[in-house]
């Protein structure tokens, strides 16, 4: 026995079937068009700033000391006198050293993979908590809905969720701030931790870390909520209107082996999809949650970077954002070709 | 003698027309939409707003930008009250006079935000389904870049060119809106792709074709028409998805701040959400409302207009 054949042996199947040689071809095909994307992206993006504005003007508008001469030195000094092929080649030149520059603006000229690094933990774990809510609160209602469509409960749950997408989350954020935060006084507005250790609940800071995370989770919740169950519930229609639930159903198996056995497990495959394409534009962050709740992720963060023409931390994020997305669709295809036994990678 | 033909023809011809009617795809979709409760509250909401935008000089209190509450008494942010009855806000205008004004602008970014994204999802959509090949490839690729990337990020580094680029003399407003239109017709193009690949099989497209008919004249005679309803939920649904997208973008400040809208009331009201709840959330609940009234139209239009459920 080789010792693939041994690893494989371990595993599944299906595993051992998808392990051998079409995906590997399959994720080849797949970089090989990711690549020019990527780069497509940046261009367009590193072009798009470059025509916003100039950030020296910006910068020393407001400052009227500031002599024409000095102006210029600043434009030299970050390079934007050269021509745009030039500072484009150079910005590759650096990105493949991993060097995203200094951001010109932020904790004066702090390297941007470090804002990212501190910044995108707080977007990391503010999402990752919505989604786990979401995921967790929206399939059985999904499931629920379905199995009595047009009873109650199902049209009060897709009203409800109809209306939900509707909302415009910043306004969602401002009101539910107004009630909890506010009125009620029983969440911190803003800001993921206190500021000083004495305001710290029970003096424990990982208290303090959930206490300011609440009101922001709950409100991207909802958000990713409404999405997810109408999905669901579609899905599951679809699913429980096919031959093979039928013939589980004459098989005599009891009717919560057919819905949660047979039924969820294929109803499930778009939701993988749709968590797949968000888990990629997660880390781009709620931009407009997190500014609302003055929360430092990286939405925020670019932002503000947009509004003060901070180029490289522009261009230093939407590399990462880039990445993750990229990365994670093609994790997703994969996931998808291997839990639907209906495609077949060629 | 003349005129009695005349006369008679009449009627023969409107009985024609009438029974014609009768069958017609539009009229069996409008037997249907009419009887849908959530469509038709949906185009209330929808008629109220475009009622009070066309009559906004008439039904404000106040005029366009007019500090009322500061010039008439000293303050700014005053509470609601029979004089204010949504209050005022951070400089002292009355919000409900300038959610009224703000109505047209909000409709004008909707409106024109989906015309532009459903051209060209049409023109793409049409292109890409019908032709195939490489030129489907090529486009379908592109389409890709604009559903992957998370466009509300990219969409504020363009906006801020386009205020930068715009000359003076043009509307800020209309570059909010094409920039809008231009970063959201992906989703559209593929979804009327697939569409075009089902119609494609059709026999009277091959007969069209036997006929000798360009491939231009099929897409657009023949193809489009039979694809129509999928546009019309659409754009719908693209318009309250443009007003959101509108009303996101004002908030985070890259919004037009020289024309009112909902999402530019909401940013000016951020900065004191507790000693002025009313200035945001007055104009919250009309972007809520308005952006229902299309998502309950949509809806309404989608089940009314798709030919494979018939009662």
């Amino acid at each position: 026995m080789s010792i693939k054949r041994k690893v494989l042996h371990f595993f599944p199947t299906r595993v051992a079937h998808a392990v051998q040689s079409p995906l590997a071809k399959y994720v080849l095909r797949r970089l090989l068009y990711l690549i020019p994307l990527f780069f497509g992206i940046l261009i367009l993006v590193f072009v798009a700033t470059r025509l916003a504005g100039d950030p020296v003007k910006l910068m020393t508008g407001l400052n009227p000391r500031i002599t024409a001469e000095a102006r210029e030195r600043l434009t030299q000094y970050y390079g934007l006198d050269q021509p745009l092929y030039y500072q484009f080649a150079k910005f590759l030149w650096e990105l493949f050293q991993g060097n995203l520059g200094n951001s010109y603006a932020l904790r004066g000229g702090t390297p941007v993979t470090t804002l990212i690094g501190d910044y995108a933990w707080e977007t990391f774990k503010l999402q990752l908590a919505a989604l786990f809510f979401s995921l967790v609160i929206a399939i059985p209602i999904g499931v629920m809905s379905a199995r009595r469509q047009y009873s109650k409960l199902d049209v009060s749950v897709t009203t409800t969720s109809l209306v939900g997408t509707c909302i415009p989350i910043f306004y969602m954020g401002i009101v539910t701030i107004l009630i909890f935060s506010y009125f009620l006084g029983w969440f911190p507005y803003g800001q993921a931790h206190s500021l000083e250790p004495s305001r710290y609940p029970f003096g424990s800071y990982t208290l303090d870390e959930l206490w300011h995370l609440a009101l922001p989770t709950a409100v991207l919740t909802f958000a990713t909520l409404a999405p997810v169950v109408l999905l669901v519930r579609s899905s599951m229609l679809e699913i429980l209107r096919q031959d093979y639930i039928l013939a589980a159903r004459a098989s005599g198996l009891s009717e919560r082996t057919v819905v949660y056995k047979h039924a969820l497990r294929n109803a499930l495959i778009p939701v993988v999809t749709y968590v797949g394409l968000y888990f990629g534009g997660m880390l781009a962050g709620a931009p407009i949650t997190e500014t609302v709740f003055n929360w430092p992720g990286v939405g925020r963060l670019y932002v503000e970077a947009t509004a003060k023409l901070d180029f490289p931390l522009i261009m230093g994020i939407t590399v990462f954002i880039t990445l993750m997305v990229l990365v994670a669709n093609l994790i997703t295809d994969i996931t998808y070709a291997y839990i639907d036994p209906r495609i077949r990678i060629e | 003698m003349k005129i009695r033909k005349s006369k008679k023809n009449v009627p023969v011809r409107q009985a024609e027309t009438k029974q014609k009617k009768g069958v017609s795809q539009w009229s069996i979709a409008w037997r249907r939409f009419k009887k849908n409760k959530a469509a038709l509250a949906g185009l209330v909401i929808i008629g109220a707003i475009v009622f009070m935008a066309i009559f906004s000089p008439l039904i404000a209190r106040y005029p366009l930008n007019y500090l009322a509450s500061l010039k008439e008494e000293g303050k700014i942010r005053m509470p609601p009250s029979a004089r204010y009855i949504f209050g005022t806000d951070y400089v002292g205008r009355d919000v409900f006079s300038q959610i009224v004004y703000g109505a047209g602008n909000v409709l004008y970014v909707g409106f024109g935000a989906a015309a532009i994204a459903m051209s060209l999802a049409i023109v793409i959509g049409l292109i890409s389904g019908y032709i195939g090949g490489i030129v489907d490839n090529l486009l379908m690729r592109i389409t890709e870049i604009f559903l992957v990337i998370p466009f509300l990020l990219i969409l504020l580094v363009f906006l801020k060119v386009a205020t930068t680029l715009a000359p003076s003399g043009v509307g800020g407003l209309s570059t909010v809106t094409l920039m809008i239109g231009l970063f959201s017709w992906a989703a559209n193009a593929r979804i009327i792709r697939g569409e075009v690949l089902r119609v494609k099989q059709n026999e009277y497209i091959e007969a069209s074709m036997s006929l000798g008919a360009s491939k231009w004249r099929i897409m657009f005679r023949h193809v489009l028409p039979n694809v129509l309803h999928v546009v019309i939920v659409l754009t719908t649904l693209q318009i309250a998805t443009a007003i959101l997208v509108e009303a996101a973008v004002s908030f985070l400040g890259f919004g037009d701040p020289n024309s009112i809208t909902w999402g530019q009331q909401l940013q000016g009201a951020s900065e004191a959400v507790k000693e002025a709840w009313w200035e945001g959330v007055f104009p919250g609940l009309f972007i809520t409302l308005l952006v229902l009234g299309f998502s309950l139209l949509g809806n309404g239009l989608r089940d009314a207009l798709d030919p494979r459920l018939r009662e």
